[in-house]
């Protein structure tokens, strides 16, 4: 309280100063005390009066009718120091909450990490970034006892916090599953029980599911909805899609999903991403897939890593470096 | 030490002038200066005008309050309306003032000193203090 | 971009004409007016002719749409759609389960 006796002090001296000057230092000086107000939360209301109780020393005989009229200002402007007030409270939550979400965010990285299987005979690459703080792709990795690799890429429809939240549970759910139960058509079947079950109307997961045989290099596949992947073969240097059908998980119970496979031959690429990667807008325009693949292959020569994190780069620019939709894509490169 | 200094009857719309002018004349009374008399006319129009728009009837009481050497005013209004369900919903903010109601019970909690509510199905009350400065 | 609906309302069908672009800031008021037209109506249909770009937000909005008319036995369809709208209804094999069409029926003006 004593501050604000010592501002209106100061407002008293400034505003007589200026009645007498009209000088522009005093107005800047006059600019200062708003931006101190604001600083000590004093509302507008507050203001009003210091400024009247400031000119009934200055103006002793303003009249009736002035000092009605700044009653008046007064009662008006109270709502506005009520809404001024709430809207002080509302930012320091706003605050809280985004550094609540920062936390989130971290705890979801810690608790969805995947470690890159190491292998002899395939290199792994992985890049995976959201677009706002919280991730809605999902990948993982499994390798089994006899040292074949199941990899999972998935797309949650929705965004931002609900999103993580069900990329957590789907987690846990394919965690639950032994390794020696990994082939692509039982999990995603029991992953689509899953999610059905748990997840909230109006969201729906997508996801590939590849399981990688390291023995004879047959590579089995199964697509909940999930946006077509690719091999690029090395020998000829074009790009096959690999896609088979399947619903959306989550969307119906009666469904199965259809196994695929393809085989791999030395020094062949398989690509595995999201629709971050196709849907990548730029000046109103989409990334046409062609032009996806056209890029992958620029990087094709070098290692699983370098692909990734090159294609990456390079969208990452095409957008301004502003992701309009979570990226991540995956490579496996067969070494031998 | 306190005691009843006038109370308002809140049924119709007007009836919320009516509580302004009543508060606003104790208060005067009572020597709270200008800003003080707005905000505390303010608090009142929140409170009468929850009685108009959510309950058939309700009181406004003012009373004098001491805590020596301080004076002060204690608000209290009362219905036998349907009750708060969610309190603390209410006392949010951004909880009325979202619908373009006005500034709410968090409102009036800032424009006084002190502030209680009891709700349940038989009504609702709400006490709030204001010191003289 | 916006979103521009119009609906064609008689007594048990209900035809929504959308133009523009379905995405996160569009598909909530595509959502609410039809989902209260799936409730009310025995025969939903939902013309994409003019409907140029559409995100997986819009696929939810149809998503629900489905379900609600499973649930309440009313019919739902949608009709004329753009290649590239298509492509998302067959990549998440929804073309297997949504009543999609390419021609319109019924008189509209």
């Amino acid at each position: 309280m004593s501050s604000i006796e010592s501002d209106m002090q100061n407002y008293k001296e400034l505003l007589s100063q200026y009645l007498q000057t009209r000088d522009e230092a005093i107005l800047y000086q006059a600019e200062q005390f708003s931006k101190q107000s604001i600083q000590q939360n004093i509302s507008p209301d507050e203001i009003v009066n210091v400024h009247y109780e400031a000119l009934e020393e200055v103006m002793p005989n303003m009249g009736e009718r002035v000092r009605d009229s700044f009653q008046f200002l007064i009662e008006t402007m109270i709502a506005y120091g009520l809404a001024y007030q709430e809207h002080q409270v509302l930012r320091e939550k706003q605050i809280e909450l985004r550094s609540e979400i920062g936390v989130a965010a971290n705890m979801q990285e810690t608790l969805l990490k995947t470690t890159v299987p190491s292998d002899e005979k395939v290199d792994i690459g992985v890049k995976s970034v959201p677009a706002k703080e919280m991730n809605g792709d999902y990948h993982h990795f499994i390798k089994d006892e006899d040292g074949n690799i199941g990899i999972a890429i998935a797309d949650v429809i929705g965004k931002g916090v609900p999103a993580a939240f069900c990329m957590s549970m789907i987690k846990f759910a394919m965690e639950s599953f032994s390794e020696n139960e990994i082939n692509p058509q039982r999990v995603l079947d029991s992953l689509n029980r899953v999610v059905g079950r748990n997840v909230e109307e109006g969201m729906f997961v997508t996801m590939f599911y590849g399981f990688y045989d390291t023995t004879d290099h047959q590579f089995y596949y199964s697509s909940a909805g999930h946006e077509p992947c690719y091999i690029l073969r090395y020998d000829t240097g074009e790009f096959e899609e690999i896609d088979a059908k399947g619903l959306l998980l989550g969307v119906s119970g009666e469904v199965s999903y259809e196994e695929r496979q393809v085989d791999v031959r030395s020094g062949d690429l398989i690509i595995l991403l999201t629709d971050g990667v196709t849907e990548c807008r730029v000046d109103g325009r989409f990334i046409e897939q062609e032009e996806v693949l056209d890029i992958i292959n620029q990087f094709a020569h070098l290692d699983a890593q370098g692909i990734v994190e090159g294609v990456f780069k390079y969208f990452e620019r095409l957008q301004d470096f502003q992701l309009r939709d979570d990226f991540t894509l995956l490579v496996i490169k067969r070494k031998d | 030490m306190k005691g009843t200094l006038s109370s308002v009857v809140i049924k119709q719309e007007w009836d919320i002038v009516g509580a302004r002018q009543a508060g606003r004349q104790v208060s005067q009374d009572l020597g709270f200066g200008s800003v003080d008399q707005a905000r505390i006319a303010t608090a009142i129009s929140e409170l009468a005008r929850n009685i108009y728009l959510y309950t058939e009837e309700g009181e406004i009481t003012f009373e004098e309050v001491r805590d020596i050497p301080k004076v002060g005013l204690k608000i209290i209004a009362q219905d036998q309306g349907p009750g708060i369900k969610d309190l603390s919903a209410v006392m949010r903010d951004g909880y009325s003032t979202s619908g373009g109601l006005g500034a709410g019970l968090p409102g009036v909690k800032r424009l006084m000193d002190h502030f209680d509510l009891e709700s349940d199905e038989n009504g609702t009350k709400v006490t709030a203090i204001k010191w003289a400065r | 971009m916006n979103l521009h609906i119009d609906d064609h309302l008689e007594q048990d069908v209900g035809v929504l004409k959308l133009s523009g672009e379905i995405d996160a800031y569009t598909a909530p008021q595509l959502k609410e007016k039809l989902l209260s037209l799936v409730e009310e109506k025995q025969k939903v249909e939902v013309d994409l002719l003019k409907v140029s770009y559409m995100d997986s937000t819009g696929l939810g909005v149809f998503i629900s749409a489905l379900k609600l008319s499973k649930e309440k036995g009313h019919e739902f369809k949608l009709v004329n759609l753009q290649e590239n709208v298509y492509r998302l209804f067959n990549i998440t094999g929804l073309n297997e389960v949504i009543n999609i069409e390419n021609t319109v029926e019924g008189e509209i003006t």
